[in-house]
């Protein structure tokens, strides 16, 4: 995932080394892709990294967001070596103005990404998400930091980021996830099973698609190849199987919920004719002193 | 049985002291053969690791499904045992099947009598008759062979495992289904797998198999004639009459009869019956909580 340029980082590095200053810019990868002038992670973590700015917070989108960094998690995240400015574009040390804030948290925050990660970022701007951002309807949508976190990166193929995948999806789509974690995938998954499908293995993760769109990976043409990724010579009939169903609702699937229904009546008539006639048992049992003549 | 008529004889004329020789009999009334008491063994371990591999994924939000799923080793784990568990269903169910078909040639026209198990006219009277005894309008209604709910019991069981087992294969095999129908039939094999489970864990668990077998008066705290596959005669004759007035009618009483050997044996196996019986209605009674305790949640 993480392609880091080395090309403009080494001319970057041998700027520094001609100009004369900087002289250690170059010397610990912490450091090695600071822009010229930008503040070392010491100086940031100086300020955010201080338990003092815990309750200071700035407003991303109307949430009160806390500018404190654990630098701890920071420095074990995947992007632990990293400066703080080559995601945080253009901010200088010392207190920053809020017009410097709000052009970061505006544009750079997704444009900082796509500084190493150009092949991911081209995914994800074609994506559903993308085109809610980037397009004309500028929707709600989420970006990079939203299922990847910014200061606690996780490597997206470790088995910590999958076993929360279905939380992150759900932070939007909370119908979507009831129903998969009552299906057959969603149950195991739920109970530690993570090898099982998730979200993104058939609804992909920065290409999402919607389903009506041909190049869906859950658009009806390509299912057959999307479940046949794990259940190889999965057919027609085969991929009509419904991922998300509500078995309590009729608009759901009226076949499905038809046969809730019928076990629900006949689970109640059995278990409401079996308690009263054990209890009326037991009742006359204790009436008639048969407990008493017992010889068991 | 021989060799201990000759010890009683025996002791008198010898004049010798044998203290340990002397063995205590009993005539019993043989109520379940080998052939019963293996199978309901088979049934009893067989449905106690299903109930306890699946119910966890039933109620998955529970957590105690979680605790169960980290006992067993996860959710793949579990899922190895309970087709374990579904084939030595296969096998038990396969085997009763067998023999019952040849129990049905055997008994031709004479249905009614001859296969206790099945429904019959005297059914519906029970029923009502019971009824009427639990209100104090009536005498206690007296039974052959089996009571109403034991057919109830059994038949459930017999019909529940084929409509269990369909929907186990399904999903088992979803592939090779879906040569045959479409998938959204997979969706319909989960909640009809699912809820049939319930049921039968409520069928065997509390209020058919645990009442009959523990808590009404006749069998309380525990009648352990399944393990032991006999009861005292007089035990039997109260519980059973009609069975046992037909036996005698038809002359059948001594097939059923045998002297049983009391001794130390007797009663160890009686610490195991009491040891399995225990942990499994601990057991039941725990899973059982745990599903009201969800349901009302």
């Amino acid at each position: 995932m993480t392609r880091l340029r080395l090309m403009p980082l080494l001319l970057v590095a041998l700027c520094a080394a001609a100009f004369g200053f900087a002289g250690t810019a170059a010397a610990t990868p912490a450091t090695a892709t600071n822009a010229l002038n930008a503040p070392t992670n010491d100086e940031c973590f100086k300020c955010h990294g201080s338990a003092d700015v815990k309750g200071e917070t700035i407003d991303v989108k109307g949430v009160q967001k806390t500018i404190y960094v654990d630098r701890a998690i920071y420095e074990q995240s995947r992007h632990g070596k990293l400066a703080c400015t080559s995601c945080h574009l253009g901010f200088t040390s010392g207190p920053h103005d809020a017009e410097q804030t709000q052009n970061w948290l505006a544009t750079a925050k997704i444009g900082a990404c796509r500084e190493c990660h150009a092949d991911v970022f081209e995914m994800y701007r074609g994506s559903f998400h993308g085109n809610l951002v980037f397009g004309e309807s500028s929707g709600e949508a989420p970006v990079c930091a939203d299922c990847h976190e910014a200061h606690n990166i996780m490597p997206p193929e470790s088995q910590e980021f999958r076993a929360q995948i279905d939380t992150l999806c759900a932070n939007c789509h909370a119908d979507a996830l009831e129903t998969y974690l009552d299906s057959y995938h969603g149950k195991a998954f739920y109970l530690g099973e993570i090898q099982t499908a998730v979200c993104t293995d058939c609804h992909g993760g920065h290409r999402i698609l919607a389903p009506s769109d041909p190049n869906s990976s859950v658009n009806e043409a390509n299912l057959i190849q999307t479940c046949g990724e794990c259940h190889p010579g999965a057919n027609d009939n085969f991929v009509q199987f419904m991922v998300h169903v509500n078995p309590k609702s009729p608009s759901s699937s009226f076949l499905v919920w038809t046969f809730y229904m019928a076990y629900v009546l006949l689970i109640a008539v059995v278990f409401t004719f079996g308690f009263v006639h054990s209890g009326l048992y037991i009742y006359r049992g204790f009436k008639d002193g048969l407990y008493k003549r017992n010889h068991h | 049985m021989a060799s201990t008529s000759e010890t009683i004889t025996e002791q008198p004329t010898t004049e010798v002291v044998r203290p340990k020789k002397q063995v205590r009999t009993r005539i019993e009334y043989r109520r379940f053969n080998v052939f019963h008491r293996w199978m309901h063994f088979l049934v009893f371990c067989s449905f106690t690791v299903l109930v306890f591999t699946g119910m966890p994924l039933k109620y998955k939000d529970t957590a105690w499904a979680q605790w169960f799923m980290d006992l067993f080793g996860g959710v793949t784990a579990a899922g190895v045992y309970h087709r374990i568990a579904a084939i030595v269903t296969v096998f038990y169910w396969t085997a009763e099947m067998l023999v019952m078909v040849i129990m049905v040639l055997k008994a031709r026209g004479k249905l009614k009598s001859r296969i206790p198990l099945f429904f019959n006219g005297k059914d519906l009277q029970d029923v009502i008759g019971m009824f009427a005894w639990f209100f104090g309008r009536g005498p206690k209604p007296q039974f052959d062979r089996y009571t109403y709910w034991e057919k109830f019991d059994y038949l459930s069981l017999v019909a529940g495992t084929v409509i269990i087992g369909m929907t186990g294969f399904m999903m088992w095999f979803p592939l090779e289904f879906t040569k045959v129908l479409p998938g959204y039939w997979l969706n319909v094999a989960l909640v009809i797998h699912s809820n049939e489970a319930l049921l039968a864990m409520g069928v065997i668990f509390i209020f058919v198999h645990f009442f009959s077998a523990h808590l009404k008066p006749e069998s309380f705290p525990l009648d352990k004639v399944i393990f032991t596959g006999s009861l005292p005669v007089d035990h039997y004759k109260a519980e059973r009459p009609l069975e046992y007035a037909r036996r005698v009618r038809e002359g059948t009483l001594d097939e059923v009869l045998i002297e049983r050997r009391i001794t130390w044996k007797t009663y160890a196996a009686d610490v195991v019956w009491w040891t399995i019986t225990l942990i499994a209605g601990v057991s039941a009674l725990m899973m059982t909580a745990f599903i009201i305790w969800s349901v009302f949640d």
